[in-house]
């Protein structure tokens, strides 16, 4: 076995292994992920259709007609705003249900349950589940409302312009499994001495949490910070089954966008040079987020 | 924990609060199962069990998501050990650099990826049967996979790798024999994870699968909705099917919910 001056050292072996370990991986990102990328770039240059029987080249046309597409920045903006909208939620109620729900009222399992149990269901799913239950004729909270004599506040919910954007935040909010799990996982390997200390010196629940549990708990709430900035981009389902993108693009996000200019087909260069900017937005996104996080582990090595 | 209550008033009000809160949580169940009733009683649920809907069973949705699932957690698993292992133990010139841009891809959305998912799949005659969702979906799960089984592989020691050559072990006989069976409980894990992605997953059947016979349960949400419209009377058998169409996935949380909640906490965010 060949081993490299490298490799000896560090007690790994060559490269040949590597390569044969890797070529099912370099399989996948070759036929979808490259393939993928080079297929953007190169046809966003062109104005074409499905079929790319008929190509011309446009040079950055297609990338000025998304920039000057107000639809195409209010997709963006909301991305980014409900991504928003779900830190909050999990900084905020994610931490208070995690730790109440960690002293173990009564019923503690049926209530993880309730919070946990819609975050791990398919968001099609719940999605659906609210867009029939915000439905203005027959919904369940309008028709909840007329029976208790409130049927004033019986509102369109999923139609009206302000209440659209702020139905679909409220299914970003509902969804908060995920940072209850990782503030769960963080208090499982707290240490309690501390709580203890608080307690004897007569600390009550809110100074525990404000003074004792919030800064305890920041590893969960950088995971949480990590996690949740990219969930904007993947929530399609949530705003496609709600409201659709409407009314009148008012909750549209860049999953939505991309999905309705490339099912319709007409210039795929339009959608390609759509799908390179959202694309080079959410890598960037990323790769800052593993700058951060690779120097973060350097200092905690030293 | 039990301290954060030690006073009486605050345990009331805490109390208050979460059980407000799981009030409104409630919400939405109750409404799914309120509206199911509606009309017709229990006969909406007896339509869409005996009865198919946009031309395929309930049974056969399920059928579908089991089979994509299957095969998605097969694969990703399979490459991703191949991988994480190489990246953990063996050594190639740039391999921290080739990780990090295999991790990247994890910010890839499905949507951003469309068109030229559609061309891939087109050429390959893939298009219209199971593979035409597996196999992308292999793709965009594999970034996170390969992230798990790095980090699990990272945390076994390399001593068993010197020792295993010294007796004259291949590489590919490690792998099998030693770091592969020690990596079990993070293949599990993630092997639970794909099955449950793949439940959730929506895009991509509603892109590339319009067979009715192939349609899969998270689709299903909104291929039922087109077929029973908005009229009063089919308001509570679309219900009823929501009900129906969560029951795989719920079961599948509530059975796996060890391996998610190990999975998605401890392998995929690095600390």
């Amino acid at each position: 076995m060949a081993l490299t001056r490298q490799g000896r050292r560090s007690g790994r072996p060559g490269v040949r292994a590597a390569l044969v370990f890797l070529i099912p991986l370099a399989v996948f990102y070759g036929t979808f992920y490259l393939y993928s990328f080079w297929f953007l770039i190169s046809t966003s240059f062109l104005k074409t259709d499905i079929t790319q029987s008929n190509s011309t080249f446009v040079g950055l046309q297609n990338y000025e007609l998304v920039l000057s597409h107000d639809l195409f920045w209010t997709a963006l903006f909301n991305t980014f705003a409900f991504s928003i909208v779900a830190i909050i939620a999990g900084l905020t109620i994610a931490f208070f249900l995690a730790v109440v729900l960690a002293t173990r009222p009564r019923g503690s399992r049926f209530l993880y349950a309730i919070f946990l149990l819609p975050s791990l269901m398919p968001m099609s799913l719940v999605a659906s589940v609210f867009a029939v239950m915000l439905e203005s004729r027959f919904g369940f909270v309008n028709e909840g409302l007329r029976a208790i004599g409130l049927g004033g506040l019986a509102q369109r919910w999923l139609v009206d312009p302000t209440l659209a954007w702020g139905s679909v935040a409220m299914i970003f909010v509902y969804v908060i499994g995920l940072p209850i799990m990782y503030y769960t996982a963080d208090l499982a390997t707290m240490n309690v001495s501390l709580i203890e200390a608080a307690v004897v010196d007569g600390a009550g629940a809110r100074q525990l949490l404000r003074f004792i549990l919030y800064p305890a708990l920041s590893g969960a709430r950088r995971t949480i910070m990590t996690a949740v900035p990219l969930m904007g981009f993947r929530a399609f389902e949530i705003v496609f089954l709600s409201t659709g993108g409407g009314p009148a693009g008012r909750t549209e996000i860049a999953g939505t966008y991309l999905y309705t200019f490339a099912t319709s087909g007409t210039n795929v260069g339009y959608v390609s040079a759509a799908s390179v900017i959202v694309l080079a937005i959410a890598l960037l996104i990323a790769i800052l987020q593993l700058h951060r996080q690779h120097r973060a582990d350097r200092r905690a090595a030293q | 924990m039990k301290l954060l209550v030690a006073r009486r008033s605050d345990a009331i009000l805490l109390g208050v609060m979460l059980f407000v809160m799981a009030g409104l949580w409630m919400v939405p169940i109750i409404s799914a199962l309120n509206r199911s009733l509606v009309f017709n009683g229990t006969d909406n649920y007896v339509k869409i069990l005996t009865e198919p809907t946009a031309g395929v069973t309930i049974y056969q949705t399920y059928l579908n998501s089991s089979i994509i699932a299957a095969g998605h957690a097969f694969l990703v698993v399979t490459v991703s050990s191949l991988a994480g292992f190489a990246f953990s133990k063996l050594w190639l010139p740039g391999m921290n650099w080739l990780y990090y841009v295999v991790v990247v891809c994890l910010a890839v959305p499905a949507t951003a990826v469309i068109v030229p998912l559609f061309h891939t799949l087109k050429s390959l005659g893939l298009l219209d049967s199971y593979w035409a969702v597996i196999l992308p979906e292999t793709a965009l799960t594999l970034p996170f996979g390969v992230l798990l089984m790095r980090n699990y592989f990272d945390s076994l020691p390399n001593d068993y790798m010197e020792a295993a050559m010294i007796d004259g072990a291949s590489i590919r006989q490690v792998f099998r024999f030693v770091y592969l069976p020690m990596a079990r409980p993070a293949a599990i894990n993630l092997g639970v994870l794909c099955v449950m992605w793949s439940f959730q997953d929506f895009l991509l059947p509603l892109l590339f699968i319009t067979k009715p016979e192939l349609t899969t349960a998270s689709m299903a949400v909104s291929t039922f909705k087109q077929y029973l419209s908005f009229t009063p009377d089919n308001i509570g058998k679309y219900n009823a099917s929501l009900v129906l169409l969560a029951i795989p996935a719920l079961i599948l949380v509530i059975a796996g919910q060890r391996f998610i909640r190990q999975g998605l906490t401890s392998g995929g965010i690095k600390e």
